[in-house]
């Protein structure tokens, strides 16, 4: 503990200001708090050292010694294995505490990819990225739970999310529907939840809350490949989820900045009605193929998690009546069929959502005197006269005067609601 | 709680899994390298480089097409090759064909497209990496091409094991000297 806070306390107990006791409990928190400070400085250090040494001899081994005889680069190959190995087992069987399970436990992830890659490199055995980062995840994925290692759950998302991608984009070979990916993300759930449940304040967690909605967004397209239509409508759908999600009392009750799950969900809502208001490449042809294929079911399965999220909110009056972002996900389903016979209009309607949903944004940011969310709401109705600066006939003098008048409304709002917050915290003095 | 004996029961589970994938891989390797034919493929090193394994050349194989006229052919569909050996002793195609051959001196490898009009199925056959010392990987395509420049009876090749399917690359000769050693000269 500081000396000056030390002698603050003196001071305050010999002016009678406290009583001896409260100090010496004042003194005790402090000291406990310190110290989960300082453990909690030596785990992040200890899984960065691990990461880096870690890295260090993948990249050593892999400039491949080519006067090594086959068997010492084999051994050599396996030796950062058994010995993260060793040192793993240690730690579970003497019970060490969380630094040593968090560094050990990222030492061996690297160590497992790093063994597959040397043998890979020996027997000169070509590259499948996918298959080869599969394997090290798989292998490494049981470590989460046994060592209850944050480190490696979030490098088993990452992964995970990497393996997805690589396969299902087809970066490198043909595309392929990574469903092993899901089955991966689903077995690190629980571990998860639990997190939510058990330290919802920790920073892990909230970088968890980031990692997980994010993993699903750059998946979620290797999904549904076959139609555009339906690549719109799930993302539409999955950041309505997220946004859904995001208001539930175990997100919402927390700071903004670590509810991922709303941000996402509301910049990916705003992102994806933007790039739908350009034309109608996401409207629904109706074709037989398109309602028996993959995409629908996909598409069908998120609709139905957010529906009943939805209801959720909805029977335990969570819901804020106004607030467009919580239905977007119907208003949009019911306007890609329609938009088959309605045309045009259905632009038009786009516009109008994205519209409403940065008033009622901006309405949020006024009543919770918040001028993040205030001028975001700004920034959304900006974003949406921006993007029809391209494809509108409008004279020049019409677009000027909108970006002014744009401009202006954000001065005004703010200076308005500087003044009124400043006349309310007035009041309350 | 589980107590720690348990997970310690569980961790080493997985340790032997951990281990086991790798020796596996090795013993798949040595299986081919001890009992599979020795063919050599006329080849052309470029210099790329992998992030995790390091540094390689790939290898672009004379051998790449062979005509079909029987049946036509679909991209990454399985294609089986077998290779009889030429007078100047490389490796050259005997046989294609759709099902697994009943000889253990086949290799598996993918359809990468089809030609209607010259009737040429083409192929890319999987060994096609060869790691190297990240110092050498370069020097190594440029030597190849330095010995193609010098005279025309300089070969570059690559020493490949075939069994059941599975092709390992052993090295890779420049004019019958292994490539590392060639290029240090």
């Amino acid at each position: 503990m500081k000396s000056k806070f030390s002698t603050e306390l003196t001071e305050l107990v010999k002016n009678n200001v406290i009583s001896e006791e409260t100090a010496l409990k004042i003194r005790t928190y402090y000291q406990t708090e310190q110290h989960d400070g300082s453990s909690k400085l030596f785990t992040v250090f200890g899984v960065l050292g691990s990461l880096l040494v870690g890295l260090g001899i993948i990249l050593i081994l892999a400039h491949n010694w080519d006067n090594f005889s086959r068997a010492l680069k084999i051994s050599l190959a396996f030796l950062p294995l058994v010995l993260g190995q060793l040192v793993t087992g240690y730690a579970i069987f003497k019970n060490k505490s969380g630094i040593w399970k968090e560094a050990s436990a990222t030492f061996l992830f690297f160590a497992v990819g790093c063994c597959i890659a040397m043998i890979s490199q020996i027997y000169n055995i070509p590259g499948d990225l996918s298959t080869y980062v599969l394997t090290w995840t798989v292998l490494c994925l049981p470590l989460v739970y046994l060592l209850k290692s944050n480190a490696v759950a979030m490098l088993c998302i990452a992964f995970a999310t990497f393996y997805g991608a690589e396969l299902g984009y087809g970066f490198s070979a043909f595309p392929q529907v990574p469903w092993i990916y899901l089955l991966m993300i689903t077995f690190l759930m629980p571990y998860y939840l639990r997190l939510i449940k058990t330290q919802p304040e920790a920073n892990s967690t909230s970088l968890f809350n980031w990692l997980m909605p994010l993993s699903l967004v750059f998946t979620l397209g290797t999904f549904i490949k076959a139609y555009d239509s339906f690549e719109y409508l799930a993302y539409v759908i999955l950041f309505g989820l997220f946004y859904n999600i995001g208001s539930l009392p175990i997100f919402a009750d927390r700071k903004l900045r670590r509810n991922a799950f709303l941000i996402l969900g509301s910049v990916g809502t705003v992102f994806m009605l933007l790039m739908a208001s350009f034309d109608l490449r996401w409207s629904f042809v109706p074709e037989t193929d398109l309602f028996l294929s993959k995409d629908l079911y996909v598409t069908l399965f998120l609709f139905l998690i957010n529906a009943s999220v939805f209801m959720y909110l909805y029977a335990n009056n969570l819901l804020m009546r106004l607030n467009l972002f919580h239905y977007v996900f119907v208003i949009f389903t019911l306007l890609s069929f329609i938009s088959f016979t309605l045309g045009l209009v259905t632009i038009i309607l786009i516009n109008i959502l994205v519209l409403v949903l940065g008033l009622v944004t901006i309405k949020i940011g006024a009543d919770k005197y918040h001028f993040g969310i205030l001028n975001y709401g700004l920034l959304i109705i900006s974003a949406l006269i921006a993007c029809r600066f391209f494809d509108t006939d409008l004279s020049y003098i019409v677009r000027g005067i909108l970006f002014v008048s744009v401009g202006i409304g954000f001065f005004l709002t703010n200076y308005f609601m500087l003044k009124r917050k400043k006349s309310n915290v007035k009041i309350s003095n | 709680m589980m107590k720690s004996t348990h997970i310690l029961a569980i961790f080493i589970v997985v340790a032997l899994a951990q281990l086991f994938v790798p020796a596996r891989m090795i013993f798949n390797q040595e299986t081919v390298v001890s009992t599979g034919t020795a063919y050599k493929f006329k080849t052309q090193p470029i210099d790329p480089s992998d992030p995790f394994k390091g540094k390689y050349i790939y290898l672009n194989y004379n051998v790449n097409s062979a005509s079909s006229t029987t049946t036509a052919w679909k991209r990454n569909e399985p294609i089986y090759l077998l290779f009889k050996t030429d007078s100047l002793g490389f490796a050259t195609i005997k046989e294609i064909s759709k099902a697994q051959p009943n000889h253990t001196d086949y290799l598996k490898t993918a359809v990468t497209s089809y030609d209607d009009h010259t009737q040429t199925v083409w192929f890319s056959l999987p060994f096609n990496e060869f790691y190297m010392n990240e110092h050498k990987a370069y020097d190594a395509e440029i030597a190849h091409s330095k010995a193609q420049r010098d005279s025309v009876s300089n070969t570059t090749y690559a020493l490949v094991y075939i069994l059941n399917g599975t092709g390992v690359l052993d090295n890779v000769f420049i004019n019958d000297i292994p490539i590392a050693e060639y290029v240090e000269r």
